[in-house]
């Protein structure tokens, strides 16, 4: 018999995301559930349908490939959000991410060979600017960052504007990443020959340079080469995690050390992004094989891959800032998107481009009450759907657990040594997949267990400030916490479901 | 004695079979839901005799429909109706798994996206192509004449040796060199088995699997091919990766070909299989021998001469033959390290064998 299975996709709840491709375009992608463009001011009654596939809503831009989108951030505030775009060509836009309208742009000199690699559009206010402008961190290829302020819907390209800080990150090499903390004081900045450094945005100056691993057992030097950085939790500025070219994952403590806390490799394709979970420490990073996994960063332990045809390198991934889900995009020319806690793809939208990055609209559901609450309901179904689904998806997870081993056992006469780690990490997902999924109630209200997740790592973090360096000792206490918090979570469930009936 | 015993069960089965297979004529409904699934039965003999039943009554059902069908056409024939429509047999390909990825041609962004792409400058006639080809460390018998056969069917290719350079290097000369394209043709144990195609300066790198390859001269009744610029047919092609495929092959060809050469590179994906094949044609009229042998006069030879038939054409191959099925297409050059890939073919994706990707 061929072997047959489908990759079912139940459809995402209502969400508004944009993507960012080679060809400058933006993408508006929606979904919502049945209802007509007509009628959607009005109040409609809605035939609610567990499955809502995203589709591709709007396109702004006109294809052009000197008009390639580098790199973007929003800053999604409910009244007046931006979105800041740059582009290949040195062009620096901010637009209304609800209509595409361009509020203000500038551009950037000799950007041929010096292309932007970074850029941080400011959320919080600045007190001593007028309202209608927007600070925006650059940092370009060569190392040249500017923290500039941007007038908003004034006349296009005034680079003349009052406040404007410049200074270089680096002497020599190539920025590739960069990215700065929740509360906006510190960036940190990564590439090629360039360490993981930290930079006071405040006084614009260097508070931290990383120092590079020793030599390896072999007394092999591998050259330095971040290729993405991000801030593990929002709040904490100290604790930076890293991909690099070399296939690693890092976490750096400003605390604690100058070298790496936790390093692990990861498969043998570069990392190209990563993002933080709100929960302070999972992550999850894309390679350029088209890998997506989640780690606990506490412990370094692989937690899970995302699986689900993911064909091409990932470029950028985004964690919605409510539901428990995150997206993916990349060179294989799909928008994904997928369930964080059962690590299934919930759907894909082909987007006919390379893309480049993608970010969510999280306001989208406060502007149509209606669907919003649609949406909580479907949440609801879909959780019944992943229950009845479990049984069938232990098989399929359990087949390629096989498949994985009798391709590992391959490779493990190639390479004994890599190979150990990995089916630890094996044996750890499986451990931690089946207690979840014992857990797992019948009918779970979707804000109790967000409000579970918050509690979680706060007081996970109150304990353990600064990482542990002794990974053996780290695990064990863990272990214990983690028996603690599945009791408090238990018992916590048991009240809930008395106090339901 | 044992025979004895294994003639007189084989004979009880038979008896069985043909009462159940009254059973069925008489009530065939009652008699499916009864069937039992011959692997469940236990003992050997048994289910060898259930598995034999129900094959025999496949073959009878096959052939009745057969039967039928042509009592029907022969009717209608007849009759002089329209023949019934002949049903269309299944194929791999027609059932294939529907895509959201293909081509279609109101796509307007898919031309834009075809226009911004590494290849649209050779294919929009800006420059012509100008191909590398180099082979892995250790390269001997089939190789080389792999590699002597491929510079016949590649106009403007040049062959390079390998030496100990590293693959990275030689990207950095041909650049320099301005060429468009480099070709690896990767050897083990004597075999040439993947082929490697770079796109210069910064276009994707395919990685090929190469098999079935036969040489010209293991070819029957083959042609030499001329210098003529070749015409290219690319066919199937259809999804978005495909069509990158396509065009990736389309640039190692110069794009104005020699018409009167008559040589025709095919490369043809069926089955996300590439086959390549290489042949002249010629355009042939056969004459229409006049009814009578026995025309003496001018005007009848005249007439004799003009009267061709239809024009057909013959094709002779020339040239290797093989095939390529494709592994990974990288962004950029090659790099394999720090490379991204635009597609890797994991063992995941195998979800179907109607799955096709190009």
């Amino acid at each position: 018999m061929p072997r047959t299975t489908t990759l079912e996709l139940p459809g995402c709840p209502p969400i508004r995301a944009l993507t960012f491709d080679i060809l400058g375009l933006i993408k508006v992608i929606e979904s919502r559930s049945a209802v007509t463009e007509a009628d959607a001011n009005q109040p409609q009654v809605v035939t609610a349908s567990a499955n809502i596939t995203p589709k591709v809503v709007e396109t702004w831009g006109a294809p052009d490939k000197s008009r390639c989108i580098l790199n973007v951030s929003i800053n999604d505030r409910k009244s007046d959000p931006l979105l800041a775009v740059a582009r290949k060509n040195g062009q620096i836009e901010v637009l209304n991410p609800l209509n595409g309208e361009i509020r203000a742009s500038e551009t950037l000199e000799d950007s041929s060979d010096n292309p932007i690699s970074g850029l941080h559009l400011f959320r919080k206010e600045n007190s001593g600017l007028s309202s209608r402008s927007c600070s925006l961190l650059t940092c370009t290829e060569k190392g040249n960052a500017i923290l500039r302020s941007l007038e908003i819907g004034g006349s296009l390209a005034d680079s003349s504007d009052g406040s404007r800080k410049t200074w270089d990150v680096c002497s020599s090499g190539n920025i590739f990443c960069s990215a700065v903390d929740g509360n906006e004081k510190y960036a940190v900045f990564g590439g090629k020959g360039v360490e993981i450094n930290v930079w006071d945005l405040e006084s614009c100056t260097k508070t931290w340079n990383a120092k590079s691993p020793k030599k390896d057992s072999l007394d092999i030097f591998t050259p330095t080469w971040f290729t993405a950085a991000t801030f593990l939790s929002k709040d904490d500025h100290r604790k930076i995690i890293t991909g690099t070219n070399s296939h690693q994952v890092r976490l750096y403590d400003i605390s604690a050390q100058r070298r790496p806390v936790i390093s692990f490799d990861f498969r043998e394709t570069a990392i190209k992004s990563v993002t933080e979970d709100l929960d302070g420490h999972t992550i999850y990073f894309g390679t350029g094989g088209g890998d997506l996994a989640s780690v606990d960063m506490r412990t370094g332990k692989v937690l899970g891959c995302f699986i689900g045809k993911c064909s091409g390198s990932i470029r950028s991934i985004v964690r919605h800032p409510e539901f428990p889900m995150i997206a993916s995009c990349g060179l294989d020319r799909y928008l994904r998107f997928w369930d964080i806690k059962t690590r299934q793809p919930l759907s894909a939208v082909f987007l006919k481009q390379h893309l480049t990055k993608v970010v969510f609209d999280s306001n989208f559901c406060d502007k149509e009450t209606v669907t919003a609450a649609i949406g909580q309901g479907e949440k609801v179904q879909e959780k019944e759907e992943d229950d009845e689904d479990v049984s069938v998806r232990r098989k399929k997870s359990s087949r390629e657990n096989d498949q994985e081993k009798q391709l590992r056992l391959k490779k493990k006469k190639k390479k004994p040594v890599q190979q150990e780690v990995d089916s630890n990490d094996d044996d750890e997902q499986e451990k931690q997949l089946k207690p979840k999924k014992k857990k797992k109630p019948v009918q779970q209200v979707v804000d109790d267990d967000e409000d579970d997740e918050q509690e979680k790592p706060m007081s996970e973090n109150d304990e353990d400030a600064s990482l542990p360096v002794k990974r053996k000792k780290a695990s064990s206490e863990e272990s214990e916490q983690k028996k603690k918090l599945k009791a408090k979570k238990k018992k916590k469930r048991v009240q809930q479901e008395e106090d339901d009936h | 004695m044992r025979e004895m015993k294994m003639g007189g069960k084989r004979k009880r089965d038979e008896g069985e079979s043909a009462a159940a297979e009254e059973e069925r004529e008489v009530n065939p409904q009652s008699n499916k839901k009864s069937q039992v699934l011959p692997s469940t039965i236990k003992n050997k003999d048994k289910r060898a005799a259930v598995h034999s039943k129900i094959k025999h009554e496949k073959k009878l059902a096959k052939r009745k429909k057969q039967k039928d069908r042509e009592a029907k056409e022969k009717k209608a024939m007849d009759l002089g109706e329209e023949l019934p429509p002949r049903p269309v047999p299944h194929t791999i390909e027609n059932q294939r798994v529907p895509d959201e990825t293909i081509c279609r041609l109101d796509d307007e962004e898919l031309f834009a996206g075809n226009d911004a792409d590494e290849f649209s400058g050779i294919l929009k006639r800006e420059f012509t192509p100008k191909i590398l080809i180099t082979t892995c460390r250790y390269n001997s018998t089939r190789g080389p004449a792999f590699i002597s056969e491929l510079l016949t069917v590649i106009p403007n290719a040049h062959y390079f040796k390998r030496g100990t350079y590293d693959l990275k290097k030689i990207v950095k000369y041909a650049n320099k060199k301005e060429f468009t394209s480099i070709m690896v043709v990767h050897t083990n144990r004597r075999e040439p088995d993947a082929l490697l195609i770079i796109g210069l300066p910064d276009g994707p790198t395919a990685h090929f699997k190469l098999s079935s390859l036969v040489l010209r001269k293991d070819i029957k009744n083959h042609g030499n091919p001329t210098r003529h610029m070749p015409e290219l047919v690319m066919t199937n092609f259809t999804t978005r990766l495909g069509h990158r495929v396509g065009r990736m092959i389309q640039s190692l060809f110069p794009q104005d070909p020699n018409f009167r050469g008559r040589r025709v590179v095919t490369f043809h994906n069926q089955r996300d299989f590439i086959f390549f094949r290489h042949h002249r044609y010629i355009f042939d009229q056969k004459e229409i021998k006049p009814l009578d042998g026995k025309s003496k006069n001018k005007e009848d030879k005249e007439k004799k001469e003009k009267k061709l038939g239809k024009v057909f054409t013959r094709l002779q191959e020339c040239g290797p033959r093989f095939t390529l099925k494709l592994v990974s297409l990288q962004h950029g050059t090659f790099d394999t390290k720090g490379g991204e890939f635009e597609w890797v073919h994991k063992p995941e994706m195998d979800t179907s064998r109607r799955r096709f990707f190009l």
